[in-house]
């Protein structure tokens, strides 16, 4: 009886579906252009390895911040770094887009602070309640005159 | 086939034809394979892996295209794999490749 090899090669254990990148290398070729099969799974370890390429330079440039976790700004500085600067616009810019449409369903949720407010007016609206509390903790009431505001102000502050 | 929606508004200038859906590869596999790269990985945020799909298409189609251009000058309608090694052997920024392709290649004995 011949034990299977069940342990996960190491380099193949984390690759990319074929089919998902036969279908992106596809939709870049003219229709009638065949890719010989060898070739198709060279392209996807190309691009596995492109992945690993920029992930390692993007764990660096996060430690060289003192940041613990990679954001999207290390990895687009990774780009740039190691020769791909040209993709840093059309990925910014797909990853900016991202950004709205998520914001779209997150307002829709639970958690709204105003009727409609920005971004900006949010975190203006948030300093200003931390500045309250604070206020409130140093025993400030009195002097709060100017803008007298009851204990709970904002009746949707179910975040 | 390919029609502009609403996605792929902001992907027309860079001669990308229009796909629908900001992302097709999986986050998921990203994220392990970005775990894989170094002994020690940091943390990686939830919006990282949607960053690295994106330049992985880029970068796919780059790589693909550079070697179809091969294909044709060698009046062909199938990419070969010399096609892209000769497409990484002549650009700059696929030199980490070069160890990749050359591994591949040496599977071929002559």
């Amino acid at each position: 009886m011949e034990s299977m090899d069940i342990v996960g090669k190491a380099k193949e254990d984390a690759s990319l579906p074929k089919a998902t990148m036969t279908k992106i290398i596809k939709e870049m070729l003219p229709p009638d252009v065949r890719v010989a099969r060898d070739t198709q799974d060279l392209l996807i370890e190309c691009c596995v390895e492109f992945i690993n390429l920029i992930s390692s330079e993007s764990n660096e440039v996060c430690s060289r911040e003192d940041k613990r976790t990679i954001a999207p700004e290390h990895v687009l500085k990774a780009l740039e770094v190691l020769g791909f600067g040209d993709y840093i616009e059309d990925v910014y810019a797909a990853y900016e887009q991202h950004k709205v449409e998520t914001a779209d369903t997150v307002k829709g949720g639970k958690c709204t602070i105003g009727a409609e407010m920005t971004e900006e007016e949010a975190l203006a609206e948030q300093q200003r309640m931390f500045a309250e509390a604070r206020a409130r903790m140093n025993g400030v009431a009195a002097a709060t005159a100017t803008a007298p505001k009851p204990p709970d102000a904002e009746p949707n502050m179910n975040c | 086939m390919r029609q502009a929606g609403a996605y792929s508004g902001i992907l027309s200038g860079g001669g990308i034809s229009g796909r629908t859906g900001p992302h097709l590869l999986p986050l998921a596999r990203i994220k392990k394979i970005m775990k894989k790269s170094s002994v020690d990985v940091k943390m990686i945020s939830g919006e990282a892996p949607l960053v690295f799909s994106k330049a992985c298409e880029l970068f796919i189609e780059e790589l693909t295209k550079r070697s179809w251009k091969l294909t044709v000058e060698g009046k062909r309608r199938t990419l070969h794999k010399d096609d892209v090694v000769s497409a990484v052997a002549t650009t700059d920024v696929f030199d980490f490749l070069i160890g990749l392709v050359d591994l591949n290649e040496n599977h071929r004995a002559p």
